[in-house]
């Protein structure tokens, strides 16, 4: 339904990709871990290799839990769907879109 | 000539008196059309016949309302000022029973201040003088209750951490922007939303679930002033429970166009009211030292019981449903605390209050409350895993930032809809940009006007678009207003050790 307003009604999102230049905002999601209350938030450069993404970002935020094992074998999911990670890609190539989610688990 | 002599006076009744000096005040416009003196009241869609035929069954005139707040405020300076007399902020059950009150400091008290704008808006802007009166008196309470609160509470602002900077970390702090953009939503919205969403839904089909905990709790656990407070306020509650009903009663009966308008306003203002009242679950089953009754107790009592079974099958008579996503709610009702306050473990590094791992005896009253759940969904993989770290030298924090919903603002943890184990995660795309969705009430919230909630000021974006001071930690809380001792465990917290060296305790020697 139409917003019903006193004038015309149009504002730009707050969170549009363009306020983040070059970079986008992706969510990692561990699905099994009960330990993270909610899935991240991340900055990323829409460029960055998925190698990249998963070491300087994905990595430092997992060790949170001393359990976690960064050679453990983790099932991908983006969106819900499956998804292979391929290391050399860039997260936009992968198919990664701003405020996207991907998930892990296993 | 013979002077007669004049009679004395007589003494108006109060139904005259009331008459006479509100209704009476009301005049036709001559040289303006009713249109543009009351230029609010028609974009809604809300059709009002005859604006009479709004009863305000308290008929106060506005020399008696003066004089009994006056009177209720002596009370309450007069016991503020023994309990400060009498260092009273020793005789708190737990120094952490504070950790409630820096919540309801920075999260309700600067609502108090929007809702005495708004309805000092609604006392200019409606057409009959019946509404604009209560609207002006509503107004009057709640600018009350914003001074109250921080009289009460100030005194504690002496001696603990976290109060210091409540209203700058209301539009700044994480969590804050729950309540804050909850209210934003209402303020920005029509004067007859404003009234459905904060003078029925917020102040009457939540308002015990809302405002009873704090003040129970306060109670239980030492808190004379605020107890007081809750007192004082309790007499304006229950006038602006009144009102909300005689506001929906009003609109519902002027017209049977308004009942599908105030329906989806209903449903809509359930479910915001309802994702705020999560910050009252957590605070009920956690951050009382001395509980006084759990959420999901609380949640029978103060809505299954007096809402949607009293109040609801009288609004069936307008053509009036439960909220949609009730069921949602009543669902919920055995693990919401539980996950609010681990958000809140998570996190606390980043808040003006501390978190801790209950004790064990608090995991006992927790698990004695919640048979069903607590033991196996939230003990078991998350409070012994947290002791295991703390036993190892360590203390679980979330080392990053969480994903929150677009609408109600709260990092999204909620479940999947019959499965605990699963968070709940819905998506919506508008205008090619991607947006994310705790829930199905949430949701649907969004889908219905996506305009407005494209523009939410989510405290995480924000941070990452470098608009919260900085990039680091550091930067943020400092742009917070955060001082050392503010946030994290409560263990050696400066609460905690100021709390022993006060009472001479073994904890006092040793730190």
């Amino acid at each position: 339904m139409a917003l019903k307003t006193i004038g015309t009604y149009e504002f730009p999102s707050r969170s549009r990709q363009e306020l983040y230049g070059e970079d986008m905002l992706v969510h990692v999601w561990w699905k099994d871990n009960p330990m993270f209350c909610a899935a991240a938030t991340f900055r990323a450069p829409q460029a960055m290799s998925w190698a990249d993404f998963r070491a300087a970002i994905v990595d430092p935020w997992a060790s949170s839990d001393p359990d976690y094992d960064a050679s453990h074998d983790f099932s991908w999911g983006l969106d819900g769907a499956p998804f292979t990670p391929e290391p050399g890609t860039s997260l936009a190539d992968l198919g990664i879109g701003h405020k996207h989610t991907v998930s892990f688990w296993g | 000539m013979t002077a007669t002599p004049t009679r004395p006076a007589r003494k108006l009744s109060m139904k005259a008196r009331y008459s006479a000096l509100t209704r009476d005040l009301d005049w036709e416009p001559s040289y303006v059309s009713s249109e543009e003196m009351f230029p609010y009241t028609s974009f809604e869609g809300i059709k009002i016949h005859d604006w009479s035929k709004w009863e305000d069954p308290f008929r106060l005139t506005v020399d008696a309302y003066y004089k009994y707040q006056a009177e209720k405020d002596k009370r309450l300076y007069a016991v503020l000022d023994g309990f400060a007399q009498s260092q009273g902020h020793l005789s708190l059950s737990q120094a952490s029973y504070l950790n409630a009150m820096k919540i309801f400091l920075g999260g309700v008290t600067p609502l108090e201040y929007q809702a005495h704008r708004n309805f000092a808006f609604l006392s200019r802007h409606f057409n009959g003088p019946g509404p604009r009166f209560a609207a002006l008196c509503q107004s009057q309470d709640e600018i009350r209750h914003a001074q109250t609160e921080i009289h009460t509470l100030s005194n504690y602002n002496k001696y603990y951490s976290g109060m210091h900077s409540f209203l700058k970390q209301h539009d700044r702090v994480w969590y804050m922007s729950v309540p804050k953009s909850y209210f934003d939503d209402a303020l920005s919205a029509g004067p007859f939303e404003f009234l459905i969403a904060i003078g029925f839904s917020f102040e009457y089909l939540l308002t015990n679930l809302l405002f009873v905990p704090f003040m129970s709790g306060a109670s239980f656990n030492g808190d004379l002033p605020t107890m007081t407070f809750g007192f004082s306020a309790q007499s304006d509650e229950s006038r602006h429970m009144t009102l909300g009903l005689e506001a929906i009663k009003f609109l519902l009966e002027q017209d049977e166009d308004n009942v599908p308008i105030v329906q989806e306003w209903v449903d809509k203002w359930f479910w915001r009211g309802y994702r705020v009242a999560a910050i009252v679950a957590q605070m009920l089953d956690y951050m009382l030292p001395k509980p006084v009754m759990s959420w999901k107790e609380a949640f029978e009592l103060y809505f299954e019981k007096q809402m949607l079974e009293g109040l609801f099958p009288d609004l069936e008579y307008y053509g009036i449903k439960p909220p949609r996503h009730v069921q949602q709610a009543i669902d919920e009702k055995e693990a919401l605390s539980h996950f609010v306050y681990w958000v809140f473990y998570n996190f606390s590094f980043a808040a003006n209050f501390t978190t801790s791992i209950p004790s064990k005896e608090h995991q006992a009253w927790l698990a004695e409350n919640y048979p069903d759940t607590f033991v196996e969904y939230f003990q078991k993989p998350r409070w012994d895993k947290a002791q295991r770290i703390v036993d190892n030298g360590g203390r679980f924090f979330f080392m990053g930032l969480p994903q929150l919903c677009q609408v109600c603002q709260i990092p999204m943890t909620f479940p999947e809809p019959g499965d605990l184990t699963t968070i709940c995660q819905r998506t919506s795309d508008y205008n090619g940009e991607h947006f994310n969705l705790c829930s199905d009430g949430c949701k649907w919230i969004f889908d219905r006007e996506p305009e407005k909630y494209v523009q939410a000021w989510l405290p995480v974006h924000q941070i990452y678009q470098g608009n919260c001071g900085g990039p680091t930690v550091p930067d943020v809380l400092a742009w917070y207003g955060m001082q050392e001792g503010d946030g994290g465990e409560i263990a050696g917290s400066r609460d905690e050790v100021n709390w022993a060296a006060w009472h001479g305790t073994p904890a006092a020697k040793e730190a």
